[in-house]
């Protein structure tokens, strides 16, 4: 049972499906309404919904502000495979503690703590992943570099959404020559599934040998690029930094976008007071 | 050029990108792929740390260690949404020192003996310091630690049998082998790549042969400030706990929210009064 379930696991998770996900998850949403805002605006968002929930203890605001949070990350299009990622956490974190407690005779009772806790890692991750994962790289790059964050990080966050798909398909590349010119052990038996799982670890750590010196040789040659547009010395001048900021404007969308969140918060507030 | 300093700084980028993106790639695939368990022995593919590994033993220590703590953040946190806040220091340090130090304990990649201990120290060290906070922070949390009978004994055991664990399966297996293989495979066929001499006993990078008191006093203050960061995030936590009777009253509570939302209004009229100052002097330029 528990072979089948992984097997059936490993065959969701190839590595074509991982990288069109992540290529989803980066590009396939610019003209959504959450990516359309001001990157910061949303980490000032994410920083009320990311601390506020942990002080709340009150269930129906939990679940008000869970509605809003959820909306926002529908609204951003979030892929599946990121989703499945976050509910995984959450029930890892949190969830299994009520399964536990109901097998050990808990009732009604035990389930309000373990829900108010559940609700509160739900908000707060959820509003992690819509600003993380809704933003396009380019503008949370700007947002945190306009917020002090290092140059680094933000020049990382960019060239990583940049050269992952790529990189994905040439580790794959490499592993399918691999399997082609091996032979697999079979399948069969315990031990004979021990010896696969061997072969398939030790294909994929040979693989990287090819992939190390291609990296180099791509690396070698992005950050020649970087260094002709003067990248090095660009990092340090304020006054490039201001250039670069200088698209960030907080427009009429914006303003709806933290009027919505406001009134909603305070609705809340005021439903739970009344209930 | 130099003998000493004979890697220049758009190189040390080099190995940076090179070292983020390979290991931000392994760390999302072992972030998706869920690890399996055999008895209690737990099998994980959490250590694609010869990357890193690798690469600090053949370039730049320092470059290599730090774009891998960045890629791990960048690619399996913040690409997949689940950025833990000031608590990813902790890992940040961590990784930095364990792959640095390693890195800096190897003169000659040649030597199979050298680079297997020194992996496998840098792993060591990475997962003791690792385990020393995750005591620490349960021997602070619970602030009657020694009353509670059996508490000490049970979480030394457990942590100390997850340590041992960490390092004997994934650290052998994942780590110093994989290591070993790479290692003498990649040493002069790499450098070129990157326009760099290969490593060897008078080519050492920066900094005098193996380690120096100098970098040691670096790694025990950057130990000292993950230590400082995670306590700190969990005493966030406790925090939060405690404040948590005082939200009971509803009016305490809603001016709360009230000053949160005025701090939101000054910080977005900051951005505004910012962004049209921009304007204003990119009008007279």
């Amino acid at each position: 049972m528990k072979e089948k379930l992984s097997e059936s696991i490993f065959d969701k998770i190839s590595i074509d499906y991982i990288r069109n996900q992540v290529l989803k998850n980066a590009y396939g949403n610019d003209d959504t309404v959450i990516a359309r805002l001001d990157p910061r605006v949303l980490l000032i968002w994410y920083c009320f919904f990311g601390i506020v929930p942990w002080f709340l203890d009150n269930v129906v605001l939990l679940i008000c502000l869970f509605l809003f949070v959820a909306a926002a990350a529908y609204k951003a299009k979030i892929a599946p495979l990121v989703m499945f990622v976050f509910c995984l956490g959450v029930f890892s974190q949190t969830g299994y503690l009520l399964i536990v407690s109901l097998f050990f005779g808990g009732n009604a009772e035990t389930i309000v703590p373990v829900l108010i806790m559940t609700l509160k890692v739900a908000i707060v991750s959820m509003a992690s992943i819509t600003v993380f994962s809704g933003l396009d790289p380019d503008r949370l790059a700007n947002g945190l570099l306009w917020f002090g964050c290092p140059e680094r990080l933000s020049f990382s966050i960019s060239f990583a959404y940049r050269i992952l798909p790529i990189l994905m398909e040439e580790f794959q590349n490499i592993l399918l020559s691999y399997r082609m010119r091996g032979k697999a052990p079979k399948k069969k038996g315990i031990s004979g599934k021990i010896k696969y799982l061997i072969y398939q670890v030790k294909v994929i750590i040979q693989a990287f040998y090819p992939l190390l010196l291609n990296t180099a040789k791509r690396s070698r040659t992005t950050v020649e690029a970087l260094e002709l547009k003067g990248y090095r010395y660009a990092a340090s001048n304020k006054e490039v930094k201001r250039m670069k900021l200088s698209s960030l404007k907080i427009v009429k969308h914006d303003f709806a976008f933290i009027a919505i969140s406001v009134v909603w918060v305070f609705g809340s507030i005021g439903m739970s007071v009344t209930i | 050029m130099n003998q000493k300093a004979n890697i220049t700084q758009s190189q040390k980028l080099m190995v940076f990108v090179l070292s983020m993106s390979l290991y931000g790639l392994a760390t999302l695939f072992t972030e998706l792929i869920p690890s399996f368990q055999v008895g209690i022995v737990e099998f994980s593919v959490e250590y694609f740390l010869f990357i890193p590994l690798t690469l600090a033993i053949l370039f730049d220590p320092m470059s290599a260690a730090l774009g891998a703590a960045t890629g791990e953040i960048v690619f399996s946190e913040i690409m997949l949404g689940q950025f833990g806040g000031l608590g990813e220091l902790e890992k940040f340090i961590t990784l930095t020192i364990g792959i640095y130090v390693a890195g800096r304990l190897v003169k000659n990649p040649k030597n199979r003996k050298a680079v297997a201990a020194a992996s496998i120290f840098g792993m060591i060290l990475q997962q003791f310091m690792g385990c020393v906070v995750d005591i620490l922070k349960v021997q602070l949390a619970v602030s009657d630690f020694e009353a509670v009978p059996g508490l000490p004994q049970s979480v030394f055991f457990t942590e100390g049998f997850a340590f041992l664990n960490d390092v004997l399966f994934s650290g052998i297996l994942f780590c110093m082998l994989p290591t070993v293989f790479l290692v003498p495979r990649l040493y002069g066929k790499i450098e070129p790549l990157l326009g760099l001499k290969p490593r060897d006993e008078k080519n050492l990078p920066a900094g005098d042969a193996g380690m120096t008191a100098k970098a040691a006093a670096g790694a025990v203050i950057g130990f000292a400030a993950a230590v400082g960061a995670e306590l700190l995030a969990e005493s966030g936590m406790s925090l939060i706990d405690w404040e948590a009777s005082w939200a009971e009253s509803s009016t305490a509570f809603i001016v709360g929210i009230a000053a949160a939302a005025v701090l939101v209004i000054l910080v977005c009229s900051r951005i505004l009064k910012n962004s049209r100052r921009t304007e204003a002097v990119q009008g007279e330029m």
